[in-house]
């Protein structure tokens, strides 16, 4: 509890919580993007972020279900209005559910992984936002399923990730769909490529999955989030996934726990200060948000979301006392406190009666000391659209993160954060040379005298769309800070001082670059 | 791991089809699958349904019984209705006099009738399955008849649902709020009652604290099976009260392999599987297709473990709520060791009497008094993951082995067993006493 201790001395007091102020642009943001469809679309919806243009700032590229995914391209100025343009970037798929960035190939220009209700797709960025397919060039094996959940690991020693997808339901199953989850599969690198896909059984209707450093081992773990309304004699899991070895499920005998949720999305960050990542999972009605209970010698995890106030289990507004239903979530820090906060997206599956209709996403502002408080309704991004991914992303480059929500059946929504006007923040952005060029799976730290933020970099997760590119930091009142990385490879940089309110490049070998 | 599941289709129509060709009636074994296949997809529901706790599951089931036999007694003169027999149950429409009717388009419509009603609340995927099979068994069970007879019968079958669903919306029981839990609830602050065994929210407050009032099926009211108080509270070691909650954590500690078993296999809990209601169904159904029952003595079982049923989870919720005893693990954390954790989830809400026991000594009579009391079987009925299928010499040992199932799981003390038993008996014996032969 050492880190926890240290968290403590240096968090925010309760009255002291910044409330940050968000605008909604979306009228004139130039976003005019829709999750449509019916049932095979009730889940996904995701958004993912990241620059593909090499101005800093992060385009959009949003899942449309039955219509055409669309990428956005950001003309946002530096801290002024969302502004945002639809490009024809060859992505213009339809089926698409999710979609995550990633540079697949290292070769500097990041790549796309497009769910599908359909065959998945791998698209190569040819750079200016440009993509193109590139499963058969890849060795790519898209299948034919309802693809739900990603992730992304390199493994000890390959040059080409490890890619987890996700599925669902059997879709020709429509009298009875109950049981008949789809294989999740794991593809591991071949080559300049990969090696056809190996299932990932027993698999149980993932909405979200996540390689994570649970332990700080070493080797990431892939942790699936599972949806109990489709699977039989389920659970949550977490997968081995060491390298050259077979995939293994962790069990009772290494401490690992059923649960059984609506599991539908993960955040990951350490809340609690005790140097491992803890895990929000979102789900109907109550969410859960698991941290180690004995250590990291035993992969068990208590549920500590009633105690911490992130339980964020019916609507906050008032008038709908039903639970909610929650999908994408994310930590970041909103209001620049050093806190981590945690963003929910939220909204009824479809027409579920016993569910909030009017579901407002969360934004529950950390307090320091492990707990939150609910602040969507004062910031103002308190939709009652039915969201689904999002993505809390500084859009205008002024190191305030704003917030996209990806809708079902209705338009995609964009907040601006006018700030917190108290809070430091940094962004940083990781490099190495070779294979794994934006460094996933490294650990930054960032210290501020005597406490120590770490943050896992990381590819998946969430609901059905991420983000890739600037890592952001608040940093409260002191207007600097200590960077380091511990990279992928285990070794570690030198603590370097930095001066806050920048954008700086941590490249393996080098010193803070800012740009 | 997944058990066979006793109700595809397929095990059903070769096994029932036997029967039935032999006796030369193969409407009979369409109308036989069609009533398989929507009982199927109606335990699938309540597994799958949010609202569908243990009782609201029973409730269900027993007008789905209910109607199903109501749906072949309009038309079959050696059987005996239940109209005035069933409280609140006064008329249900006839057929027309001089119309051909088909029992398999009937009960077809008659099942999605009540099913898109009882199920309303049921997410997109249930409500497309509906969609799916109503069409699929509509056009099954109508092939090869002639137009006006589809028509008459489906015309029958939606009135016969409607009247049936018009009886259902007065018990009490049709409106779930907020998942059957209350919205505002005051405990009660004295020791010994009922306070929140979990950090779930909603279950700050009991699961459906006026069920007991619900106007039951066939028994007179809720408080008609009467059971004694549960033990005096006390937290003195020397105390009765004190050594049965000793029994429950001394058991708890020395669980064998085979009781943890037991204690999953029973488990039947909301939401993740048929509950115990939806399981005793399973059973019934089971042994319908293994002794080869024609048609009507499974409507006939339907309705008779239906009511039965859901008589026993009234008359249980109305003894819970009088006597509003704690739970095993909110007093032995409280008074013998706070760190113990039960085998099971423990179910939120006041403790005496076991409404497992209850309601699988209802279900254990009906079954003996049509089946025998030495019927052998193997529950071939979905079970939790990793457990194996369970064999018994009659059916009460299956029911004696679920009441003490819940002793294993950390969940009851003995008394809310022992006495839970005798309420199922009671109670069962108002849908024993049905008659349902003319």
């Amino acid at each position: 509890m050492r880190w926890f201790a240290l968290a403590l001395l240096a968090s925010p007091a309760f009255a002291d919580v910044e409330i940050p102020r968000y605008v909604n642009e979306t009228a004139s943001a130039g976003i005019a993007s829709v999750y449509a469809g019916e049932w095979e679309f009730m889940t996904g919806g995701g958004v993912a972020a990241f620059d593909c243009s090499g101005d800093g700032k992060p385009e959009l590229l949003m899942a449309g279900g039955t219509q055409k995914a669309t990428l956005y391209s950001n003309d946002s100025l530096t801290g002024g209005a969302l502004k945002f343009t639809a490009l024809t970037a060859g992505v213009e798929l339809d089926r698409v559910t999710g979609a995550y960035p990633l540079d697949i190939d290292s070769d500097g220009i990041l790549d796309l992984v497009l769910l599908r209700s359909g065959e998945d797709v791998v698209m190569r960025g040819l750079g200016h936002c440009q993509f193109s397919r590139a499963n058969e060039d890849w060795g790519f094996d898209g299948r034919d399923l309802w693809s739900t959940a990603f992730a992304a690991t390199w493994e000890k020693g390959q040059a080409w990730p490890t890619l987890a997808i996700g599925t669902y339901i059997d879709r020709t199953q429509d009298a009875f769909p109950w049981g008949s989850c789809t294989p999740n599969a794991l593809y591991r690198p071949k080559g300049q490529g990969f090696a056809a896909p190996l299932e990932l059984k027993p698999s149980f209707c993932s909405l979200s999955m996540l390689f994570t450093d649970w332990n700080r081992s070493g080797t990431p773990s892939l942790r699936v989030s599972n949806d109990r309304e489709y699977y039989k004699g389920g659970s949550e899991q977490m997968w081995h996934i060491a390298p050259n070895q077979a995939p293994a499920l962790y069990t009772a005998a290494e401490g690992w726990k059923p649960l059984k949720i609506w599991g539908m999305g993960i955040a990951s960050t350490d809340v609690n200060g005790d140097g491992f990542p803890d895990y929000f999972m979102t789900s109907m009605s109550d969410s859960k948000l698991q941290v180690l209970a004995a250590g990291p010698e035993k992969a068990t995890y208590k549920d500590i979301a009633f105690a911490s106030h992130a339980i964020a289990q019916r609507p906050y507004t008032g008038g709908d006392f039903r639970p909610s239903t929650g999908w994408h979530a994310e930590f970041q820090d909103v209001n620049n406190d050093g806190v981590q906060d945690l963003f929910v997206a939220k909204g009824n599956v479809s027409a579920m009666p016993d569910f909030a209709m009017k579901d407002p996403n969360n934004l529950l502002l950390g307090l320091g000391d492990g707990t939150f408080t609910e602040a969507g309704d004062k910031t103002g991004i308190a939709s009652f659209a039915q969201a689904r991914g999002a993505s809390v992303v500084d859009l205008n480059g002024d190191g305030q993160l704003d917030i996209v929500v990806v809708n079902r059946n209705t338009g995609a929504e964009v907040w601006r954060n006018e700030g917190a006007p108290k809070g430091h923040w940094l962004q940083l952005a990781l490099h190495q040379d070779g294979a794994n060029r934006d460094a996933i799976g490294a650990w930054i730290e960032l210290r501020q005298g005597a406490r120590v933020q770490q943050r896992e970099i990381t590819s998946g997760g969430g609901h059905a769309g991420g983000q890739l590119g600037w890592w952001h930091f608040g940093l409260g009142a002191d207007p600097q800070a200590e960077v380091r990385v511990i990279w992928p490879d285990g070794s570690a940089s030198d603590w370097a001082k930095v001066a806050g309110d920048g954008f700086y490049d941590l490249t393996k070998g080098h010193a803070p670059k800012a740009r | 791991m997944q058990r066979r599941t006793f109700l595809t289709a397929g095990v059903a129509l070769a096994l029932l089809g036997g029967t039935a060709q032999a006796s030369g009636d193969n409407r009979e074994t369409v109308a036989a699958e069609v009533l398989a296949t929507w009982y199927r997809l109606a335990l699938e529901l309540v597994r799958h349904t949010p609202t569908y706790t243990p009782p609201v599951a029973s409730r269900t089931l027993a007008y789905m019984g209910v109607a199903a036999f109501e749906a072949l007694a309009s038309g079959d003169a050696r059987l005996h209705s239940l109209i005035g027999q069933l409280n609140g149950l006064s008329a249900l429409p006839d057929r027309a006099t001089g119309q051909g009717y088909d029992t398999a388009v009937i009960l077809t419509a008659v099942m999605e009738g009540l099913i898109r009603d009882l199920f309303a609340n049921t997410g997109p995927t249930g409500q497309h399955a509906v969609q799916t099979l109503s069409a699929r068994l509509a056009e099954q069970a109508a092939t090869g008849l002639a137009a006006d007879v589809v028509a008459a019968s489906r015309s029958y079958g939606a009135t016969l649902a409607a009247a049936v669903l018009d009886w259902a919306r007065s018990d009490g029981g049709a409106v779930i709020d907020n998942m059957g839990f209350p919205a505002t609830y005051t405990l009660n602050p004295a020791p010994g009652h009922w306070v929140p065994t979990s950090k779930i929210v909603l279950q700050q407050a009991p699961l459906l604290p006026d069920w007991g009032k619900n106007r039951p099926f066939a028994m007179p009211a809720g408080e008609t099976c009467t059971l004694p108080p549960p033990t005096d509270y006390s937290e003195d070691p020397a105390s009765p009260f004190y050594a049965e909650a000793m029994e429950v954590y001394t058991t708890s500690g020395s669980l064998t392999d085979a009781q943890k078993q037991i204690a999953r296999f029973w488990s039947d809990d909301a939401m993740l599987s048929y509950t115990p209601p939806g399981h005793w169904i399973a059973i019934m159904t089971q042994v319908a297709v293994e002794k080869g029952l024609d048609l009507t003595a499974q409507v006939e079982a339907l309705a008779r473990m239906g009511v039965a049923m859901a008589d026993a989870f009234i008359g249980c919720w109305s003894a819970k709520f009088q006597y509003d005893l704690i739970r095993p693990i909110s007093y032995i954390k409280k008074v013998i060791d706070p760190k113990w954790e039960p085998l099971l989830n423990t179910p939120p809400f006041p403790e005496y009497p076991s409404g497992h026991s209850t309601q699988s000594a209802a279900a254990a009579s009906v079954l003996t008094a049509l089946f025998g009391d030495s019927y052998n079987f193997t529950d071939e009925s979905p079970t939790p993951d990793g457990v194996p299928t369970r064999s018994f010499a009659s059916f009460w040992a299956a029911a004696d082995e679920a009441a003490i199932s819940r002793l294993y799981g950390g969940i009851h003390f003995m008394p809310a067993i022992k006495h839970g038993q005798d309420q199922g008996r009671c109670i069962a014996a108002y849908a024993i006493a049905l008659k349902t032969r003319a």
